[in-house]
């Protein structure tokens, strides 16, 4: 209030404000102006155990704030808004899984601080609350720099590293914070601990301390798992103060595999420092640096590869050499040899174009080369017994024997090709075709410009790559063969399908809607109650209300009609025929309506129940699934409701009439969502 | 200065990848059962096609879509695609083939020498990213490029691209960066 105001009575100024009754005087003339003012000071209020506190509750800032119920409200979560809910889980889920990791009050609340941020960026949606936790949580063990890897929040969580790492990185580029670089030397008090060295412990890890370093400046550590590197030291560093510690201790420490830490060791091997002695160790730091051991591993790999090189080219000028010099030897003697006559010139010209064709119709390449090779040594060979006898005879009968293995090689070929309809007889097909045509399309091909339409593709390499009907046959043969395991399990599963269809049990898979969790409505009637809930639920629109109640009323009364047929054209048809069939003996539970009805039956068992008890049913009860109430029904049925059921009904329908239809509304709305569906199709 | 050297380095395209559409239902099973090199994976519903001359895999879709995957240029994939168009054509269905569009490219490069990846990301603070738990290298983003690159600490670089231009660009942007940082 400003300072400036006036006493009405008087009209005097000087106006006393006591804060502590709440008062404010006129000190003129004694009137009061006001009474009980509303104060804004702290209000103290003295604890059972003699101390005192402040009084006031505290209210969150984006939250709407519902006033809690006075009555005390069932959980904790009642009455709040969602993204108060998120955050009040988060903040348990954190403080559960920090305490786990043994991390202090102020990381915890660093945590909660980022998550609150995710939230507030929208980047829990679609994740896993838990990975977006524990991202939270490495995020602040990184900026604090504690020991704890992302392998032990995955061990805790039994998630995979990767997954939660993908989750971190996008937190950490969301939220900007850079985290910084993991030092592997941060990782060594928390290993040398668990490995037990007693009371050289600290000196173990200031020798491991080293060697890490070390390491670092030869460049062993850049792209590694810092836990590789720490349990390699912590290896050495234990050997060097005569711990014996074996390799399968350390690996479990440290969460590495066996091969990794052996890798690690002969890369440190490799370098300078490993051949000081301890004393020298840990006086002494060499000057030089290495190079990293994957790119020393690269230069070796290069220099394999030239030195290949060099050996091959070596190789081939050698055979260059030995074919020339095979070529000058053939033609000698072809000029040398004697021409053969009659049978046999057929088998001298055969033999030629035979190793010509079993180059282009041969296998692949290896065999060919191995073809020409051997049919070039065996003529080898023969030359030279040509050469050292040089008896005619044996000319001819060499021929002949030449031309006859010539003869016994292709033929073979083709029946390596015939009969065999597998792929590789298709594959050979393929290659003897490409072998042909490639050569004289090359030059074609690579001129691809402008439309599809045939520009640079050649319609006949094309062709071939069509198979024609024996082959498709064969083909179709061989993939039934080997997917038959997934064909197997479409068959099972169109088997059962059809089975379920013939007894009427089959049902569509629809995905799941989760049930929409309400508040309990308190009301003081079965009335209220009913009313509330109707305000809340949302009735379909397609439901001529004043009709229903019309209906309703009239069929409370009149004898109950039963519809045998399942037609489902009309909502208040069917709403009627429901209301005939509960308002009969629901001990005869097991009617010959449909499995529709069933459970219709049964919710509304569930609702009446409940209704007696005046406590709503949670709304659970609605959007379950249809099996449940099958269930219930089961259980709490005709046992304990029947009798009260049969007598209360006829009140129940009178009293409520109107509360009935809402009723049935209500159970008709349960199918209200697949009828609707089903208009819908 | 720095940047005279980026002429020396040659960038090698391993992979081009790209998508066109035949604008009309294909039917798998014929294409499997009549065509060679193909792989019919039922369960995804998806046809393999491998063609030899440009070596590329093609994934077929029965809506007409098509990913050509494997070729080492833009060129090469560009052809792949037509020629893979035209043997479908061939099988019998009415393809045309619209929509040609290069997708991805994957370039390696090699820096001749090392590169001290901690500093490299410290100095590349939003842009570089090292996780050495996870992998072995940084991973640098190029927003306006929408290229990432992927810097391992032998001085190999991978990069992936839209288009062949941008990974080009790429690797002339990061190189006065990772010059930096070098050994």
């Amino acid at each position: 209030m400003p300072g400036g105001r006036v006493c009405a009575a008087c009209g005097c100024s000087e106006i006393e404000v006591d804060a502590a009754r709440g008062d404010a005087v006129c000190t003129g003339c004694g009137s009061v102006l006001e009474d009980n003012i509303i104060v804004s000071e702290v209000q103290f209020v003295e604890n059972s155990g003699g101390g005192s506190s402040a009084v006031g509750q505290f209210v969150s800032l984006d939250g709407a704030g519902k006033t809690p119920t006075l009555g005390g409200g069932f959980h904790a979560n009642l009455g709040k808004e969602s993204r108060a809910q998120t955050l009040q889980n988060g903040k348990r889920q954190i403080h559960h899984l920090g305490n786990q990791l043994q991390l202090n009050q102020h990381c915890l609340d660093t945590a909660f601080n980022f998550f609150k941020m995710a939230v507030s960026k929208h980047l829990t949606r679609g994740r896993k609350m838990t990975h977006v936790i524990a991202a939270c949580l490495y995020l602040v063990c990184r900026t604090e720099g504690t020991p704890h890897m992302l392998l032990d929040l995955s061990d805790l969580l039994q998630v995979n590293v990767y997954v939660l790492g993908k989750t971190f990185l996008l937190l950490a580029r969301e939220l900007c914070i850079n985290a910084p670089a993991i030092d592997p030397c941060l990782y060594i008090p928390r290993f040398a601990h668990m490995l037990e060295f007693g009371d050289k412990n600290h000196e173990v890890s200031m020798t491991a301390l080293r060697l890490l370093q070390r390491m670092k400046r030869d460049w062993m550590h850049t792209g590694r798992r810092p836990s590789g590197l720490c349990g390699a030291a912590l290896l050495v560093a234990a050997r060097m103060h005569d711990f014996r510690r074996t390799v399968k201790e350390v690996i479990r420490v440290v969460k590495v595999c066996e091969s990794t830490l052996r890798k690690r060791l002969t890369e440190f091997e490799d370098t300078p420092t490993s051949q000081l002695t301890i004393d020298e160790f840990m006086k002494i730091d060499l000057e030089e640096e290495c190079d990293p051991p994957s790119f020393t591993a690269g230069q070796k790999k290069l220099k394999i590869q030239q030195l290949e090189k060099a050996l091959s080219k070596k190789l081939e000028d050698f055979e260059g050499e030995i074919s020339s010099y095979q070529d000058e030897i053939e033609i000698e003697l072809e000029n040398s040899r004697p021409k053969a006559k009659g049978v046999f010139a057929n088998f001298t010209k055969d033999d030629s174009m035979e190793d010509n064709t079993s180059s282009i119709a041969g296998e692949e390449e290896a065999e060919d080369e191995e073809l020409e090779a051997a049919a070039n040594h065996l003529n080898k060979d023969f030359y030279n017994e040509l050469q050292e006898k040089g008896a005619v005879k044996k000319n001819e009968d060499g021929e002949c024997k030449n031309g006859n293995e010539a003869l016994i090689r292709p033929p073979a070929l083709e029946s390596l090709l015939g009969p065999l309809p597998t792929a590789a007889s298709l594959g050979i097909t393929e290659s003897i075709k490409e072998c042909i045509s490639t050569k004289d399309r090359e030059p074609g091909e690579n001129t691809g410009d402008g439309e599809l339409d045939l520009s640079g593709i050649d319609d006949s390499e094309i062709d071939r790559y069509i198979l024609n009907e024996t082959e498709a046959q064969i083909k179709a043969e061989l993939w039934m063969k080997e997917n038959a395991d997934y064909l197997k399990e479409q068959k099972e599963k169109e088997a059962r399908i059809a089975k379920e269809k013939e007894l009427g049990i089959y049902k569509e898979h629809k995905p799941k809607k989760s049930a929409k969790k309400r508040e309990p409505i308190q009301a003081s009637t079965a009335g209220e109650a009913i009313e509330k809930m109707l305000e809340q639920k949302k009735i379909s629109s397609k439901i001529n209300y004043n009709v229903l109640r019309d209906l309703n009323s009239k069929g409370s009364n009149t004898p109950k009609k039963e519809d045998d047929s399942t037609d489902d054209s009309t909502n208040t048809k069917k709403l009627s025929r429901r209301k005939s069939i509960a308002s009969r003996n629901i001990a005869n539970p097991v009617n010959s309506v449909g499995k529709r009805l069933r459970p219709l039956i049964s919710t509304q068992l569930a609702k009446k129940a409940a209704i007696e008890e005046v406590t709503f049913p949670n709304a659970q009860a609605e959007a379950s699934d249809l099996e449940k109430p099958a269930a219930v029904l089961v259980e709490s049925g005709p046992v304990a409701y029947n009798p009260d059921e049969e007598m209360e009904e006829e009140e129940v329908e009178e009293d409520d009439d109107h509360c009935m239809s809402a009723l049935q509304l209500m159970g008709g709305n349960d199918y209200g969502c697949d009828v609707d569906d089903d208009d819908g199709y | 200065m720095d940047a005279d050297s980026d002429v020396a380095l040659d960038i090698l395209i391993t992979n081009v990848v790209c998508v066109f559409r035949t604008r009309c239902h294909l039917n798998l099973r014929k294409i499997a059962l009549e065509g060679t090199n193909v792989i019919y994976k039922r369960d995804v519903g998806k046809v393999l096609m491998k063609l030899r001359k440009p070596r590329i895999t093609a994934t077929i879709w029965s809506s007409g879509k098509v990913i050509c995957t494997g070729a080492t240029s833009e060129e090469e994939a560009k052809c792949g695609a037509r020629r893979l168009a035209r043997s479908l054509q061939k099988l019998g269905f009415q393809v045309i083939f619209t929509d040609f569009k290069v997708v991805n490219v994957l370039a390696v490069c090699n820096m001749p020498f090392e590169i001290r990846l901690p500093e490299f990301t410290k100095n590349n603070r939003p842009h570089a990213s090292y996780e050495p738990e996870l992998h072995p290298a940084v991973c640098y983003r190029i927003k306006s490029l929408r290229a990432t690159l992927q810097i391992f600490s032998t001085g190999s670089i991978t990069v992936t691209g839209p288009n062949v231009k941008a990974v080009a660009s790429a690797v002339e942007q990061i190189y006065p960066f990772v010059f930096e940082s070098r050994k």
